[in-house]
C-alpha cells in the first residue's frame, strides 16, 4: 500500500542526512518526510455523532432535527419512490441482459474484423429490432443517441437547419418539455419564427386552432404524446391527419412519457420523427433513441459531426451494453403492456378514490382521460412546498423534476390556466410497474393527514370554513 | 403433436420461481416477481386443455427462471435497504442490555 522501502533503507539515509549536517553543522530547512512515514489514522470513535454534521446517504439532503438513538430501526429505511416520471427503477431483467456486455463482451460494435466487434454489432441490431416492433417502426429507421433531450435538439434543430432556405416557421405547444422550449428559443435568436400554441384548459391542444397556424413555410410541428407534467394524451392521430395534409411540413413528437406505456404506431399517427428515452421504459440512463421516418425521406442536419455512424445522423461509438438495454427494456414493455396498464389504472383509481373521499378541495391538473400513471392533483389552501417536506417518507415531485430547482410555479400548470397559488401546491404522483397497493395505501394515509394538519394550521382555511369567500377580501396593508 | 410438460415439472417449475422471487432483497422487485409468477402460473393453468399454448407459456417460463436467478445474485449484492413501508424487524443484539 505505502511506499515499498524498507525500514533498513530509510534509517539509513536518516543517518547519512544526520552525518553530513553534524560534520557541517549548518542550519537547513527541514525536508519533508516521505509517504513512507505517514500512516492512516482512523477516524475517533465518536465520529458519527449529530455534533459532526454531514450528510449521510440515508437523509437525503433533509436535516435532520431530531437525534436519532443508536440502534434506531429507521436508521435506513428508505422513501418510497413515487416519481416514475422523473425516471424509472432498472428492470432486473434488464440489468442482466447488460451485464454481459460490461464484462467480457466488450467489443466496439463498429468493428468490423473481429469477433468482439460481430457479437456486439449482433446485439445492438437485436436491440434496434425490439425497439423498432414498440413503435410500429422499421429497425432500420431507429437510430440510438444519448437520450431523448439530444434528440429533440437533433430533431428540431436539426429539421429547421436543413429546410432554413424555404422554411422559416416552426409550431409547438407551451405544455412542451424544457429542451424543446429551449431548442425554439435558440432557433428564435438563429432568425426563425416559432408559434407556441397555447392549449385548451384541459391541456389538450385545439386542432382547429393548430389548422388555422400552419402557413406555407411551417417546416415542422412539435408536440408531445403524453406530457410529463399532468399526463395528458395528445390527440396524435387526428394532429397527424392535419399535418399530413399540408405538403412539406413535418411531425415531430417527444414520446419518452408514452413510449411502452400506450399502444404506439408511427403509420397510424403520421409520425416523421420521434423520441424515446431509456430511462423511462425501466431501461438505463444516458440511452435514447430517435425514430426518423425513411419513406418519405426526412433529411436533417445532424448535430454531431464525425465517422458518420447511424446513418451519418449521429456519429460516435455506439454504447452497446446502453442499447442492449433499452432494447430489452423496449422488448419487455412490449410484452408486459397490456398487464401494466390494466394494473396502473386500478393502482392510481385506488389512489384517487382514497384521497378525495377522505378530502376535498381537490383537484386534479389536466385531462381525467390521461394517462393514469400520472397524477397530478393539487391542494387548496396547502402550501406545495411544506407538504412535500412533511412527507419525507415518499419520493414525490411538484412540477417536473428539470424545473424543480426554481421556485416558479410550473410553466404547465400556468398554460393549463390553473391559479398561482393552486400552481404551487401541485403535487405529481407517478405510478409505475412496481407499485404495489401497500404504498399507495401508505400515500394515501399520509397524504390525507398532513393536509389535514396543514389545512387546521392555515388561517386561509378557517376563513373559508366560516363561508368567507377569498376574493373578496381585501388584502391591502395599512 | 407437442407434448406438454408433466403436471410434475410445471408444479416444481413455479415451486421454484416462486423461490427465486421471494430471493430478492429490494421490496418493489420481490412483490412485483412474485405477483408475476403467480399470474403466469394461473394462466398457464386457465389454458390447460391446449398442449401447444400451455409447452410454449412453460418453456417461456423456464427461460424466465434463469434470468430470475442471475438477477435474484445480483440484487442481493446490491440492494436491499427496507423500505418505509415495509415491516421493519428491529435487529436484535446479543449480550447487550
Amino acid at each position: 500500500m505505502l511506499s515499498r522501502l524498507s525500514g533498513n533503507s530509510v534509517r539509513r539515509a536518516a543517518l547519512r542526512a544526520s552525518s553530513k549536517s553534524a560534520k557541517g553543522a549548518r542550519r537547513a530547512f527541514v525536508q519533508p518526510s516521505g509517504a513512507d512515514r505517514a500512516s492512516v489514522v482512523d477516524v475517533p470513535a465518536n465520529y458519527q455523532d449529530d455534533n459532526l454534521f454531514t450528510p449521510r446517504p440515508d437523509m437525503l439532503g433533509f436535516k435532520l432535527d431530531v437525534p436519532r438513538r443508536e440502534g434506531s430501526v429507521l436508521e435506513k429505511a428508505r422513501p418510497i419512490y413515487l416519481d416514475m416520471q422523473a425516471t424509472t427503477p432498472v428492470d432486473p431483467r434488464v440489468l442482466d441482459a447488460m451485464l454481459p456486455y460490461l464484462t467480457d463482451q466488450y467489443g466496439n460494435p463498429h468493428s468490423r474484423t473481429h469477433a468482439y466487434g460481430w457479437e456486439a454489432e449482433k446485439a445492438v441490431e437485436d436491440a434496434r429490432k425490439h425497439i423498432a416492433d414498440l413503435i410500429g417502426a422499421d429497425p432500420k429507421d431507429i437510430v440510438f443517441t444519448s437520450g431523448a433531450t439530444e434528440t429533440n435538439n437533433m430533431a428540431i434543430k436539426g429539421v429547421a437547419r436543413f429546410h432554413k432556405d424555404k422554411k422559416r416557421h416552426i409550431i409547438t405547444l407551451q405544455t412542451e418539455h424544457k429542451c424543446v422550449l429551449d431548442s425554439c428559443r435558440k432557433l428564435q435568436e438563429e432568425g426563425f419564427d416559432v408559434t407556441y400554441l397555447p392549449v385548451q384548459p384541459n391541456g389538450i391542444v385545439s386542432l382547429e386552432e393548430l389548422e388555422r397556424t400552419i402557413r406555407p413555410d411551417t417546416s415542422l410541428v412539435s408536440i408531445m404524446t403524453v406530457n410529463n407534467e399532468t399526463g395528458v394524451i395528445q390527440p396524435m392521430k387526428e394532429i397527424g391527419a392535419i399535418v399530413r395534409k399540408h405538403r412539406g411540413v413535418y411531425l415531430h413528437t417527444d414520446a419518452a412519457q408514452a413510449a411502452g406505456k400506450i399502444p404506439l404506431d408511427v403509420n397510424e399517427m403520421n409520425v416523421d420523427l420521434m423520441s424515446l428515452s431509456g430511462h423511462k421504459l425501466y431501461g438505463p440512463k444516458g440511452v435514447g433513441a430517435a425514430y426518423v421516418r425513411r419513406r418519405p425521406r426526412v433529411r436533417l442536419e445532424p448535430i454531431m459531426s464525425g465517422g458518420g455512424q447511424e446513418r451519418g445522423l449521429r456519429s460516435g461509438t455506439l454504447p452497446s451494453f446502453l442499447a442492449v438495454g433499452m432494447g430489452e427494456a423496449a422488448r419487455i414493455a412490449a410484452k408486459e403492456m397490456d398487464r401494466d396498464r390494466k394494473r396502473i389504472a386500478d393502482l392510481s383509481d385506488r389512489l384517487i378514490q382514497g384521497i378525495t373521499s377522505q378530502i376535498d378541495h381537490v383537484i386534479r391538473n389536466g385531462d381525467p382521460n390521461g394517462y393514469p400513471g400520472c397524477v397530478n392533483l393539487s391542494f387548496a389552501y396547502v402550501e406545495g412546498e411544506s407538504l412535500l417536506m412533511a412527507l419525507k417518507e415518499i419520493a414525490l415531485s411538484s412540477g417536473s423534476a428539470c424545473t424543480s430547482a426554481s421556485l416558479e410555479p410550473s410553466y404547465v400548470l400556468r398554460a393549463l390556466g390553473a391559479a398561482e397559488d393552486m400552481a404551487h401546491s401541485s403535487l405529481r404522483f407517478g405510478l409505475g410497474r412496481f407499485t404495489t397497493e401497500a404504498e399507495v395505501d401508505f400515500v394515501v394515509k399520509r397524504l390525507v393527514a398532513t393536509v389535514q394538519k396543514l389545512r387546521d394550521m392555515s388561517p386561509l382555511w378557517e376563513m373559508v370554513q366560516e363561508g368567507i369567500d377569498i376574493n373578496t377580501i381585501n388584502w391591502s396593508q395599512h | 403433436m407437442v407434448v406438454p410438460p408433466s403436471k410434475h415439472a410445471v408444479l416444481s417449475l413455479y415451486a421454484s420461481m416462486l423461490r427465486t422471487s421471494r430471493s430478492f432483497s429490494s421490496y418493489n422487485f420481490r412483490e412485483y416477481f412474485l405477483r408475476r409468477t403467480k399470474s403466469t402460473f394461473r394462466e398457464i393453468q386457465q389454458n390447460e386443455q391446449d398442449p401447444a399454448k400451455v409447452s410454449a407459456l412453460y418453456n417461456d417460463a423456464v427461460k424466465e427462471h434463469a434470468v430470475l436467478k442471475r438477477s435474484a445474485i445480483v440484487n442481493q449484492l446490491y440492494g436491499g435497504w427496507k423500505l418505509v413501508v415495509e415491516d421493519q424487524k428491529p435487529e436484535r443484539t446479543r449480550g447487550v442490555n
